[in-house]
């Protein structure tokens, strides 16, 4: 597999405006809103444990507009689970490129890629990953902490994004104070807080029981339509999985299907760009 | 900015909120800091202290001690003690640029008043003795050279002994009495308080040299116990001392290279000892409070690497949602600095307390000096600062996906 060199000059990430901006802005750096949301070109992870080479993932093509619903599914040790970090940019590609939103992201630094999750992504984890002894505001607000925004602000729009949980009066709640179910919407608050173009999420219903689960669910769903969200899950439940627009698996660490089940939604790419005209 | 005032509330939050284990932590630097700030503040204390008392002595003062002893060697009796009256006015006649020389010989002896009769030091001197140890004559008169060349039934007296033996009122006039010999008290002095040594230098009474050593303590013929000069300039003191020395050598026929019968110190080398022994004291203290800053900075430091691990998933949670790792490093040292800080305050209302009680005990006025605490709260930033920086550097560097790993 020939590695893709890193030649190509890299803008300086600038991603300070708010998410209510960011698509506005054309600057080279800037997210462009013509090109898919997600896409990867070639993209590998190898691992070295000790003596040897493991190859997590190998040559993977993936391009995702904006706006879609798409599961990942794979058995264990697949390499979905890499697959997800990095376009979580948790983690960097061994070779390949990864553009988010028309921006190279995957060579970046380790604090260039906190910026990018910080402005582009959303998290929900499967154990929820609350601060715990923390209010369930405060747990929202975390993202506009590390982004600088004023406490006021913050407050205001942490409690917009609880309201879009429906968890408005839950607020001062500890994690410890609230079921799983309600844990795993402040996680959606958290992720949601930002307006992000992407939300990644890594088996959002795995702690849940199966009611809870299509509870939350619906949450994603209703947020994919009404914020033009793209939604990345990550699951191994095939009912999860059955509701995506479109399913990829994966094996080996290659895709093995990728399988649209309805057409994507024809929806400019930056709901925010969008709002603005 | 506005990240470090969240990871301040923060810390402030978490260390109230686990007050024992906090308070557990910090134990040692509490201790630490208390024992530093209670060190410098006795250490002022004391020096201001003996430093008084040194200056009570009088200014400029040249001590002459029988043998080459210590210095506070007492007793004309025993043998080689041969200072003498003579040697005395030797240094009078011959040694330029002194204010005044004195003879000194003191017994403890039982005095007998009007009102009671107590145990006093009786001191023999001389018409210079007054002037020499920087006494004031508050009432009555000195004593002058004709009562010391008559060998007059005459004393001075001190306010502590005036008080024992006549009570409140004015002791001039009266007459005590010593063994079998009555004494007219012509002078009351002014109060002086301890001497370095400790002794009450106004629990005496006054008397000349020669009604001294032939009525009251027979058998000492013209030996003393000390004499005492005052140089007029401070800055000739040490010249005078080596003056002294050369008539000392001469009168008592030895060489220059030979072993004195004799001791020269001066006021200074007082303070010198003095202050030796303080620095001493203080490096013993200070190296003690060292090694308890430094125990309870690495059991800081121990908790905090703890904690680290037991956040793992705080600090991936944080990364994922975009803290970098300076933000993340920052939130652990002023964790750890907050943690200090607060020791640092217990240990300086620790050592307040301290300082009251001791204050209390010695008699001693004592304050905690703004110094000590500026320095007690900045040594526990520091120690934060120090001891902080390997967990913040651990958890700075967590690899998010690590942190993240369940279970």
């Amino acid at each position: 597999m020939a590695r893709v060199p890193r030649a190509r000059p890299r803008p300086p990430l600038r991603l300070l405006g708010t998410a209510t901006n960011a698509g506005r802005q054309s600057s080279p750096a800037e997210p462009n809103p013509a090109a898919p949301l997600v896409e990867l070109e070639g993209v590998g992870k190898n691992y070295l444990t000790g003596p040897e080479v493991v190859h997590a993932l190998i040559d993977v093509n993936l391009a995702i507009p904006s706006g879609q619903f798409v599961a990942i599914v794979g058995a264990s040790g697949s390499g979905k689970s890499t697959l997800m970090n990095i376009l979580g940019c948790l983690d960097r590609p061994s070779y390949g490129t990864y553009r988010l939103g028309g921006l190279e992201v995957g060579t970046r630094s380790v604090d260039e890629r906190a910026l990018v999750r910080n402005r582009l992504i959303g998290f929900v984890f499967q154990g929820f990953n609350l601060l715990p002894r923390t209010s369930a505001l405060e747990n929202v607000e975390l993202p506009l902490v590390y982004r600088g925004v004023p406490r006021r602000q913050r407050r205001r729009q942490a409690l917009e994004a609880l309201s879009q949980v429906g968890l408005l009066n839950r607020a001062t709640h500890r994690p410890n104070e609230l079921s799983g179910g309600q844990q795993q919407r402040v996680a959606i608050a958290r992720a949601l807080v930002t307006k992000p173009p992407l939300l990644l999420a890594d088996e959002p219903t795995g702690n849940l029981d199966s009611k809870t689960s299509h509870e939350i669910m619906d949450l994603l769903e209703q947020l994919v339509e009404t914020e033009h969200i793209t939604l990345v899950v990550v699951t191994h439940e095939a009912d999860i999985a059955a509701r995506a627009a479109r399913v990829i698996s994966v094996r080996d660490g290659r895709i093995e299907t990728d399988v649209l089940r309805s057409p994507p939604p024809d929806r400019a790419p930056f709901p925010s760009a969008e709002d603005a005209r | 900015m506005s990240v470090l005032f969240e990871a301040l509330r923060l810390a402030l939050r978490s260390v109230l909120r686990s007050g024992l284990r906090s308070f557990l932590t910090v134990l040692g630097i509490l201790i630490g800091i208390a024992a530093v700030a209670i060190v410098v503040s006795l250490g002022e204390s004391a020096r201001g202290q003996i430093s008084a008392q040194i200056q009570s002595l009088g200014t400029n003062l040249i001590y002459i001690f029988n043998g080459d002893g210590g210095g506070q060697s007492r007793g004309g009796e025993r043998s080689g003690h041969r200072l003498s009256v003579d040697d005395a006015d030797a240094i009078r006649r011959q040694v330029r640029g002194l204010r005044g020389v004195t003879v000194y010989s003191s017994r403890q002896a039982q005095v007998v008043g009007d009102y009671d009769a107590a145990r006093t030091d009786v001191v023999g001197g001389d018409q210079d003795y007054v002037n020499v140890r920087g006494y004031e004559v508050v009432s009555g008169r000195d004593l002058n050279l004709a009562d010391v060349q008559a060998k007059a039934k005459v004393c001075l007296i001190g306010a502590t002994a005036a008080e024992k033996l006549f009570g409140s009122g004015d002791p001039v006039g009266r007459m005590v009495r010593i063994s079998r010999h009555r004494f007219e008290i012509v002078g009351l002095l002014s109060r002086k308080g301890q001497n370095p040594f400790g002794t009450d230098q106004d629990d005496r009474i006054v008397m000349p040299i020669g009604s001294w050593s032939t009525r009251v303590f027979p058998g000492h013929d013209r030996r003393v116990d000390m004499i005492i000069a005052s140089a007029e300039r401070p800055d000739e003191v040490e010249l005078l001392r080596d003056r002294m020395d050369q008539v000392m050598l001469e009168r008592h026929h030895i060489p220059p290279d030979g072993k004195r019968d004799f001791r020269l110190l001066t006021q200074d080398s007082f303070r010198q000892t003095e202050e030796e022994i303080y620095q001493i004291l203080s490096v013993v203290l200070i190296s003690v409070a060292g090694i308890s800053l430094f125990v309870g900075g690495v059991g800081v430091m121990n908790i905090l690497l703890v904690s680290v691990s037991e956040r793992r998933r705080e600090i991936g949670t944080r990364l994922a949602v975009g803290a970098r790792r300076n933000d993340i490093r920052w939130q652990f040292l002023i964790e750890a600095m907050v943690l200090t800080s607060l020791g640092g305050l217990c240990g300086i209302g620790l050592s307040l307390l301290a300082i009251a009680v001791l204050e209390q005990q010695l008699g001693w006025d004592m304050s905690l000096n703004p110094s000590a605490l500026v320095t007690a709260l900045v040594t526990s930033l520091v120690l934060g600062l120090s001891f902080g920086l390997l967990p913040a550097q651990r958890a700075a560097r967590l690899d998010p996906i690590e942190a993240l790993r369940q279970g």
